[in-house]
């Protein structure tokens, strides 16, 4: 089976091109704030973010948002200084990816993509810090860009995408599933292949490629499960994609808790309830940012 | 060039890092002590409960009031004041209804065909603590809604238990105020109640299909017979137990399923540490616990 998809999927997104590139700041800013802390230059930092003035403006709504600061920032040298680059590389790519697609082609809730993309980002980096994970931090881009599949599809397949969209509403079913049953691939096969293009470290393409199917991961396993299982937090307590799916899951059943289980000793310690009731606030949180975001 | 000390990975932080660390350590000994968990978004909700506990008690300082939770002679009567105000009017028709929404699309379908499999016909709900019986009733409706359809050719039974005798005699009367119904969409209005002046009475179709009894759920021997159900609701009531009792009735309750069967808590009651038999599940916007059977077969049909 694995040959013809591959093929109906390189030639159905033939048109990888038209997607938009990396903004050019992206890669050098990225590259600075890679190396070890001691080494990042604040002020070349700054520079690079000030010359695109809507990344920058995106940068400061975001960097104010109560999910990234308490403090309030009104520079991008604030921003540079206060968030430390972890973060700072985070909101970047949160900015970048906000202005990436328009919302009016996106046939759901219109800003269901970005609350699912910030709520997964976020609930991953909060389950990897509370089970312990080493550099939990890492985990953030992984989520944020795990569906990344779904723009390449609303933007490349944008009838197909409508079609599936309306069914998995229809059937109150995964849009991962409408994709396997309309389309034979699905935007794990797309968004991988535009990471490739755009060169994302291996970290994030195997989350991207395995989020839905974590057993099939050989690398990055750990991470692959936690995007997984926050993926379905999110979905189930209102960070899905603006519909109803009738997604039931028993997580210690699941295959990515017992993936995980083989990276993290004492997992069954894990208070899966009360994590559960934790993310109705953040649910708020979020929707408050994606609301700033979109802020003209 | 400045020194960056300051280019450092700073976590998330959550608007809990803004409220009074008194007021967490509240939250985190009522989810402790009861199970009850409130989000960060319900501090402005659990600051105004203590500051009434507060007037009460005659204190000045939060710190004070969680003194008096965790060290004051009258600590456990104290868990329970602070309880009441957390709970106080929670009781209405149809009160989660992303609960409802699990039970009937989910688990009623799910039960009912493995049942079918063995030619079962019958289910049996028991809401324990109905309290004045908005919820036994709740249930009922839904029920009567899928009467014509899922559950054609089915029996059902609605138990409802409450240990207080006011409270059944409510129940019987079925009579409510305006504040009851306010989660009632006009539809069920409609069809399942008469107006009485200020008042809505439910019509006997569905007084008719709830059974009510008196049940002290810290009786052991009353307890062992309460058993074959389909799935049990019981919400806010375990709360005001100890720990050891909690226990020895969440595992009643399990007893008291079927196997495949599911128990239903409040919308943020977690039995985490109470109960090793039971296994959570997450429904949409709901959780609950689900008593595993020995027959289900291994089904490759995972969520996606």
């Amino acid at each position: 089976m694995s040959v013809p998809v591959d093929e109906v999927l390189r030639s159905r997104v033939k048109n990888l091109e038209a997607m938009p590139a990396m903004p050019a700041i992206l890669g050098p800013l990225l590259k600075c704030l890679d190396l070890p802390a001691e080494q990042i230059e604040i002020e070349k930092v700054t520079e690079l973010i000030a010359r695109d003035k809507s990344i920058a403006a995106q940068c400061l709504r975001m960097a104010n948002s109560a999910l990234f600061s308490r403090s309030s920032i009104e520079t991008i040298r604030g921003a540079v200084i206060t968030l430390g680059a972890t973060r700072l590389r985070d909101i970047l790519w949160s900015s970048f990816l906000i202005r990436m697609a328009p919302r009016s082609e996106w046939p759901l809730n219109p800003n269901a993509f970005w609350e699912h993309s910030f709520g997964c980002a976020l609930v991953s980096q909060q389950l990897a810090k509370k089970i312990g994970l080493p550099e939990p931090e890492k985990i953030y881009l992984c989520g944020l860009l795990h569906d990344l599949g779904e723009l390449v599809n609303s933007m490349l397949l944008p009838d197909e995408f409508r079609s599936i969209a309306e069914r998995a509403v229809r059937e109150t079913i995964s849009l991962y599933d409408a994709e396997k049953q309309t389309l034979g691939f699905t935007h794990c096969d797309t968004g991988n292949l535009l990471a490739e293009r755009w060169n994302l470290p291996s970290d994030i393409r195997n989350v991207i490629q395995y989020h839905h199917t974590p057993e099939q991961a050989i690398e990055s396993a750990a991470f692959v499960a936690i995007v997984n299982l926050s993926d379905f937090l999110c979905r189930l307590r209102g960070m899905g994609y603006g519909y109803e799916e009738m997604c039931v899951i028993d997580f210690q059943e699941a295959p990515a808790w017992s993936l995980l289980r083989k990276s993290v000793p004492h997992l069954e310690n894990l208070d899966i309830a009360r994590f559960t009731f934790e993310l109705d606030s953040e649910a708020e949180e979020i929707r408050r940012l994606v609301a700033t975001a979109f802020q003209t | 060039m400045p020194v960056p000390p300051t280019i450092t990975d700073q976590q998330v932080e959550s608007a809990a890092e803004r409220v009074d660390p008194t007021l967490i350590r509240v939250r985190d000994l009522i989810y402790k002590v009861c199970g009850i968990y409130l989000p960060d978004n319900k501090f402005y909700f659990l600051n105004d409960r203590c500051d009434r506990r507060l007037k009460a008690l005659k204190l000045d300082f939060l710190g004070s009031y969680y003194d008096a939770l965790t060290t004051g002679s009258d600590r456990e009567t104290e868990i329970r004041s602070l309880l009441n105000e957390i709970t106080v009017g929670e009781t209405c028709f149809f009160r989660n209804p992303q609960q409802l929404s699990a039970l009937r699309k989910v688990v009623l379908p799910k039960i009912m065909e493995s049942k079918a499999k063995l030619s079962f016909t019958r289910l049996k709900i028991w809401s324990a603590g109905s309290s004045t019986g908005e919820e036994p009733y709740t249930l009922a409706m839904i029920l009567l809604e899928e009467s014509a359809s899922m559950l054609k050719g089915w029996n059902w039974e609605i138990t409802a238990t409450d240990l207080n005798d006011y409270s059944l005699a409510k129940c019987r009367e079925a009579v409510y105020g305006s504040y009851a119904v306010r989660n009632t969409e006009p539809y069920y209005l409609q069809k399942y109640f008469q107006s009485q002046g200020q008042s809505y009475a439910l019509i006997p179709e569905v007084k008719n299909r709830v059974s009510f009894s008196r049940l002290n759920l810290h009786d052991e021997s009353k307890m062992l017979f309460m058993k074959g159900f389909d799935a049990i609701f019981c919400a806010n009531l375990l709360i005001y137990f100890d720990g050891a009792s909690k226990r020895r009735t969440v595992h009643h309750f399990y007893n008291g399923l079927m196997p495949g069967g599911y128990f239903f808590v409040g919308h943020s009651e977690s039995l985490y540490g109470v109960s090793d038999e039971f296994r959570l599940v997450h429904f949409p916007g709901a959780t609950a616990y689900y008593r595993p059977s020995f027959w289900e077969e291994v089904s490759d049909e995972r969520p996606r």
